[in-house]
């Protein structure tokens, strides 16, 4: 599969890619659970200080693939640590995405059945989603590419607009003081923040497909800032409308911020369901990148083709997506993942770079 | 594995047949109740109450009386539809407020749908009773409501102000229409909708609310209901020219008259606001903190029933100008005194200044703030600049 020459993705393909994975649940809860963390208005600094260190553990990543060109991380983790370590990172990381992707499509099961389609079972939102989904994916990751191509300019778009419109609510006092209780407080966040910027890790598995690998960096380098600018909003205006105080009782935040205003006089008066359709496109991006990243693992762990593992997940994934018996656990399982994210991005990838370079390995001559 | 592939793209396409079915939630509009408006009051027996079969458990402790849109049939011309009101209220009785609203599924075709929720009153009686958390929590927490919902304390029974006597009006849309006019008077709050308030009740400050009075079917938004930070009930209320007072000290003023009498003729003068701008400092000293509030307004002399004999020149526009800046500045004071003593709160957000300004010593006094407030000197500079004078001129 990885042979065929239809699977090359362009550099500004690849940046779409990471950033609407990078977008999910996280732009719904981030002002909520930051501000539970520093108890400051200081939030908007720590996303970008977060920001900062998402980007060094990316970079890291880049620099690590590109010592073995072509190479998914699941091929080239062998040849670093030898096969038993390799095999096992490998197959943490997939469970990780496999759980994730599970995370992701609970999460919109419980957000589209709370404020879309309160008598719907779960079942019957989940398994249109994880079948189209599949069905995308049998097209390989070009169309997953080309998926989130389109979806992006109509996600930046309505978010943006609905995002302003909140406007009139807007009070900086909210956001005041800067720092007035010293920095201490805007670095208890920083974990929450960085975390809401996994996504990066996508490029484990993805610079084996760029058409330009030796532009990793600046994708990198944009897969960071786009999402940012989406944070940096986001938290901005939720908790200039909310303060705060108020902030911390809401279980989603940035939801209630799209309620909290009503335009008389346009077409539309309300624009929650706008905000929650391109919120669904972006948790559908998720949920099917992630899911990509676990068949692909499997299938080049035992050296098979992709598509039959594709169709073997679907079950366990709904299984995964069903084990939170409620909303506090699906949040616990979330608390989780992050915490297994900080090893398996932050951390391995550190030591496995500073092992290539022990064992001098060389770059590949065609980056 | 091609033939395969093809199977079950067909045995996808067969299960979503049977299980996407379009609208799995819906209800036709016309048998939806459309809630605009909600009033709170104490709990009073609801009319069904004396039948055996119509008591469940609970307390009368609170009214709910809902709003609901009265669907009218097209033809208008029809003298008995014309006399129907466009709206519908309907109370019921109970101890929870969820409880309630599903009660109006028993006894009405159409059960509640608040999307579409615009108003929330509450009466003073319940609010010195039962706290804002209370009450507000099933909205909070209902996917239904909407935060943009507004809301407003009620010195009389809530339930009045969701009447009128006029046929083609909604009282609910009238509530809401009415704190529009913010650009016209200085006699109104800025609107809190359930957003703004969430942030208010969480933070242990307390705060104004817009009060409505109702009198003859008739709702008036008049004065302000002081809500107290710590138990978030009611505490007391600002008349009409303490809430002008309140705004004028807060800056918080669109447009608006302040009227006073000219001292050496002992006639009418008005000056309309164009501008206000309002500076806070405070300065802290130690455990001393003491505030400065220095009000700067510019706008026209509107209306004026001195004597034309007695041209007003540019002596007695200064003469003019300090009386309307005594007028504001006893307005304030009026408040001021109100705040400090008779209901020891803070509303006018100078805990918030120092927030802001002073966060480590406000980390230190803000759980007993409003105790300090009371004792808080605050020093008051008012400074009115009539810069025109309408389409008369002066000589």
């Amino acid at each position: 599969m990885i042979s065929n020459p239809k699977d090359r993705i362009s550099t500004s393909e690849t940046v779409v890619f990471i950033t609407s994975y990078n977008i999910a649940i996280g732009i719904l809860t981030l002002p909520r659970v930051t501000v539970e963390e520093i108890d400051s208005p200081d939030v908007w600094i720590t996303v970008i200080l977060g920001a900062l260190i998402a980007l060094t553990s990316s970079i890291i990543i880049v620099k690590l693939s590109q010592h073995f060109l072509e190479k998914t991380f699941y091929q080239y983790c062998e040849e670093i640590v030898g096969k038993l370590i390799g095999r096992a990172l490998s197959i943490l990381i997939i469970i990780y995405f496999l759980t994730l992707s599970a995370l992701e499509i609970r999460v919109l099961a419980e957000v589209t059945g709370f404020y879309l389609l309160e008598n719907t079972p779960q079942w019957a939102m989940i398994m249109p989603m994880m079948w189209i989904g599949i069905y995308l994916l049998s097209g390989g990751v070009n169309s997953l590419a080309r998926l989130c191509e389109i979806i992006f300019p109509i996600t930046v778009i309505i978010f943006l607009l609905v995002l302003f419109m909140s406007f009139e609510l807007f009070e900086i006092n909210n956001l005041r003081p800067v720092l007035g209780l010293g920095v201490i407080p805007p670095l208890k966040g920083l974990k929450t923040t960085a975390l809401s910027y996994t996504g990066f890790e996508a490029l484990l598995f993805l610079i084996a497909f760029m058409k330009h690998p030796g532009k990793s960096v600046k994708v990198a380098v944009m897969a960071t800032i786009i999402p940012l600018v989406f944070y940096l909003l986001t938290v901005i205006m939720v908790i200039g409308v909310f303060s705060i105080d108020g902030v911390v009782t809401r279980t989603w935040p940035t939801i209630d911020l799209i309620t909290s205003y009503e335009l008389r006089g346009l077409v539309f008066e309300r624009f929650d369901s706008l905000l929650l359709a391109v919120w669904v496109m972006q948790i559908f991006a998720t949920f099917i990148i992630t899911y990509f990243g676990a068949a692909l693992g499997f299938a080049q762990l035992v050296k098979k083709n992709i598509q039959p593992f594709i169709y073997v997940l679907l079950p366990i994934v709904y299984i995964v997506a069903m084990i939170p018996k409620d909303l506090n656990d699906v949040f616990t399982l979330g608390d989780w993942i992050g915490d297994t994210a900080i090893f398996l991005f932050g951390i391995a990838p550190l030591l496995l770079l500073i092992i290539t370079k022990l064992k001098g390995i060389k770059y590949d001559a065609k980056t | 594995m091609m033939q395969k592939h093809k199977n079950m793209g067909g045995f996808i396409v067969f299960l979503s047949l049977l299980f996407v079915s379009g609208c799995w939630s819906s209800i036709e509009i016309d048998e939806r109740g459309f809630g605009v408006g909600v009033a709170f009051d104490i709990g009073e027996e609801s009319q069904f109450k004396n039948s055996e079969r119509a008591g469940f458990p609970k307390q009368d402790l609170v009214s709910v009386t809902y709003q609901f849109i009265n669907p009218r049939p097209a033809s208008q011309d029809n003298s008995a539809v014309r006399e129907q009101k466009p709206y519908m209220n309907m109370t019921q009785t109970g101890d929870s407020i969820h409880q309630i609203v599903r009660q109006f599924a028993i006894e009405n075709e159409h059960p509640v749908f608040m999307p579409h929720l615009k108003v929330v009153v509450i009466s003073e009686e319940l609010l010195s009773m039962l706290s804002l958390d209370q009450i507000l929590d099933f909205h909070f927490r209902d996917n239904e409501v909407r935060l943009s919902s507004l809301v407003f304390v009620s010195s009389g029974k809530a339930y009045e102000t969701m009447e009128t006597k006029q046929n083609e009006e909604i009282p609910a849309f009238r509530l809401v229409e009415m704190t529009e006019n913010r650009y016209r008077t200085t006699k109104l709050l800025s609107p809190v909708p359930l957003a703004k308030l969430l942030g208010k009740m969480h933070s242990g400050s307390s705060f104004l609310l817009q009060n409505v009075d109702s009198a003859n079917g008739e709702a008036k938004l008049s004065g302000a209901a002081v809500i107290n930070g710590k138990t978030n009930k009611c505490q007391g209320f600002f008349n009409e020219e303490e809430l002008e007072g309140y705004t004028w000290l807060t800056g918080d003023i669109e447009g608006g008259v302040v009227k006073t009498f000219d001292e050496e003729t002992d006639q009418i003068v008005i000056f309309e606001v164009d501008s206000v701008g309002n500076t806070i400092t405070s300065t802290v000293d130690g455990n001393k903190i003491s505030f400065d509030v220095n009000i700067e307004s510019e706008g026209r002399l509107s209306e004026s029933w001195i004597n034309s004999e007695e041209p007003i020149d540019n002596e007695s526009i200064k003469r003019i100008q300090k009386e309307i800046e005594e007028k504001v500045a006893q307005l304030i004071t009026g408040v001021l005194e109100k705040m400090q003593k008779e209901y020891e709160v803070d509303v006018a957000g100078f805990g918030e200044h120092l927030r802001i300004n002073h966060p480590r010593v406000w980390e230190k006094i803000k759980d007993d703030w409003d105790q300090t407030f009371r004792d808080v000197p605050i020093t008051l500079n008012v400074t009115i600049t009539i810069a025109e004078y309408g389409s008369m001129i002066i000589d």
